[in-house]
C-alpha cells in the first residue's frame, strides 16, 4: 500500500493504533506518508495528541468542603467483628437471626422483670456510677480494639456479629460497643450517654442512606423496630421496678445492640 | 534538588504514617488524608464527572483505606496503592449504579447529555478540557480519564473494568474525537 492509496477513512481507522504505537513497519510507514499529503488527517493527529498531552498536566482537583470531618466520623465508630462469609453469602442478611435476637432480647427482658420481682421484692441494690465513655475505653483497652474482618469488596457486611470472629489489633482504639457498666445505677446520666451516641449515630445513618442499597437500609431499620420495641419494654418493666439492676442491665444491653448496629450502618460502604 | 528532597521526604513520611495509620493512628491518617486526599478527589469527581459525587467517593475511598491499610504489604508505592484501591470504589460505585437503573437508560441519559453539549448555542465561551472531560459519556470519561489523566494502561483498564483490551482502545478514541469536537467549538 503506498501513501496514495490510504483514504482518510483509512487513517481514522489506523489512527488509534498509530497513537499506541502498535502497528507494523509497513502500515505506520502508510499513515506517516498519508499524514505528509494530508492537512485534515494531520491536524486531527495534532489536536488528539494536544488532548491527551492537556489530560496528563491537569492539576490535582480541590474539594470544595472539609471532607475529613465525615471521613473520621466513619472510621471513629468501633469495628463490629463480623463473621468471616462467602461473597455470595454476604449480601443476603438472614432476617430470622435479627428478629430471633431480638426476641430473645425481649423475652429475657420479661423473665428478668418476673424473676426480679420475686427475688428483691423491690429492694433497693446500691450500684456504682458508671464512669465517662474515655475513661472506660482506656480501662478496658484490653476489650476494645476490635479489627474488621475484611469484606475483599462491596458485599453488605451481616448486622449480627459473632464474638467467635474477634481480632485483637494493638492500639486500633475504638470506643467500646457497650457505653456504660452493666452496673450504671444513675439512669438518667446513661440514658444521655447513650442518647448523645444514638442521635450522632443516627444522624450519621440518615445522611448516608441515599448512599446505601435499599435492600440494606429495609433491614437495618426492621432491626431498628425490633431493638426500638425492645427498648420500649425494659423501660415499661424497669419503670415498675426501678431498683431492679438485672432489668437496667437488661436496658443496657439492648442500648448497645442499638448503638452497635448503627454504628455497623454508618460504617457500611456505599451503595452495597 | 529541593524537589527531589521533598519528594524524598513525603515518601518517608508516608511510610511512617502508613505503618502508624495501620495500627491504629488516626492522626497519622488523617496526614496520609491530607497528602493524597486532592489526587484521590481528582480521580473520583473526574471519573464520576461529578464534584459532588467525587466528595462522596473521595470519603468511601479513605473508610475503605482505613480498613484496608493493615493488609497493605508495601510491595508498591502506598500512592500507587491508594489510587488502585479509589479506581476499585469508583468502578464498584458506578456498577451499583448501574445495576439499579438499566445500562441501556444509562447510556441514553449519556447520549443525550453528550447531544445536549454538542448542539450547544456557538456563542457559548468555549469549553475548558476538565469541563469537556466531565460531560462525555460514562464509558468513554472512565477510560480517558484512566488512560490519558491517570495513566493507566488499557490492559490494567480492561482488567478494572471487566472490558476487553480492545474495547478500551475502542472507548478512549471516542472519548478524544468527542473532547476534539467540544474543544474545537
Amino acid at each position: 500500500m503506498t501513501s496514495s492509496n490510504m483514504t482518510c477513512e483509512a487513517f481514522d481507522t489506523a489512527l488509534p493504533d498509530y497513537l499506541e504505537g502498535t502497528l507494523d513497519d509497513s502500515r505506520r510507514a502508510s499513515v506517516e506518508r498519508h499524514l505528509s499529503e494530508c492537512v485534515r488527517c494531520t491536524s486531527l493527529l495534532r489536536d488528539i495528541e494536544n488532548i491527551s498531552k492537556q489530560a496528563a498536566a491537569l492539576p490535582d482537583m480541590v474539594p470544595s468542603r472539609d471532607l475529613w470531618q465525615g471521613i473520621e466520623a466513619r472510621i471513629a465508630a468501633p469495628v463490629i467483628p463480623l463473621a468471616a462469609r462467602p461473597e455470595r453469602q454476604r449480601r443476603v442478611v438472614p432476617a430470622w437471626m435479627g428478629v430471633a435476637a431480638a426476641a430473645l432480647v425481649v423475652s429475657t427482658a420479661g423473665i428478668t422483670y418476673t424473676l426480679t420481682a420475686r427475688s428483691f421484692g423491690g429492694a433497693q441494690t446500691r450500684i456504682a456510677p458508671i464512669a465517662p465513655r474515655d475513661t472506660q475505653a482506656q480501662a478496658n483497652t484490653s476489650e476494645t480494639p476490635t479489627s474488621p474482618v475484611d469484606n475483599g469488596g462491596a458485599g453488605t457486611p451481616p448486622v449480627a456479629a459473632t464474638n467467635s470472629a474477634k481480632t485483637t489489633v494493638p492500639d486500633r482504639t475504638l470506643p467500646p460497643v457497650s457505653l456504660v457498666k452493666a452496673t450504671a445505677t444513675d439512669r438518667e446520666h446513661s440514658d444521655q450517654v447513650y442518647g448523645r451516641e444514638i442521635d450522632m449515630l443516627q444522624n450519621i445513618v440518615s445522611q448516608r442512606r441515599t448512599q446505601l442499597d435499599s435492600s440494606t437500609v429495609a433491614i437495618i431499620e426492621k432491626n431498628l423496630k425490633i431493638i426500638d420495641r425492645a427498648i420500649e419494654q425494659s423501660r415499661a418493666a424497669l419503670a415498675k421496678d426501678p431498683a431492679s439492676r438485672m432489668l437496667d442491665q437488661q436496658l443496657t444491653h439492648a442500648l448497645d445492640k442499638k448503638v452497635e448496629l448503627l454504628r455497623t450502618a454508618a460504617m457500611l460502604p456505599a451503595n452495597t | 534538588m529541593a524537589a527531589v528532597s521533598n519528594v524524598v521526604r513525603v515518601a518517608m513520611d508516608d511510610s511512617t504514617d502508613v505503618a502508624l495509620a495501620a495500627a491504629g493512628d488516626r492522626q497519622a491518617f488523617e496526614r496520609l488524608y491530607q497528602t493524597h486526599a486532592n489526587r484521590v478527589f481528582s480521580l473520583c469527581a473526574r471519573m464520576s464527572g461529578s464534584r459532588t459525587k467525587g466528595e462522596e467517593l473521595t470519603q468511601d475511598v479513605f473508610v475503605r483505606t482505613w480498613e484496608k491499610l493493615p493488609q497493605f504489604r508495601g510491595e508498591s508505592a502506598f500512592s500507587t496503592w491508594l489510587h488502585r484501591l479509589a479506581v476499585n470504589v469508583v468502578l464498584n460505585a458506578r456498577k451499583t449504579e448501574g445495576k439499579q437503573a438499566s445500562r441501556t437508560e444509562q447510556n441514553d441519559e449519556d447520549e443525550e447529555r453528550w447531544d445536549q453539549v454538542a448542539r450547544a448555542p456557538m456563542h457559548i465561551e468555549r469549553m475548558d478540557l476538565a469541563d469537556a472531560i466531565s460531560k462525555l459519556p460514562a464509558g468513554a470519561r472512565k477510560v480517558f480519564v484512566l488512560h490519558d489523566v491517570e495513566g493507566f494502561k488499557h490492559e490494567e483498564i480492561a482488567e478494572m473494568m471487566g472490558i476487553t483490551s480492545g474495547g478500551s482502545k475502542a472507548q478512549l478514541h471516542r472519548a478524544r474525537l468527542l473532547l476534539r469536537e467540544a474543544l474545537e467549538r
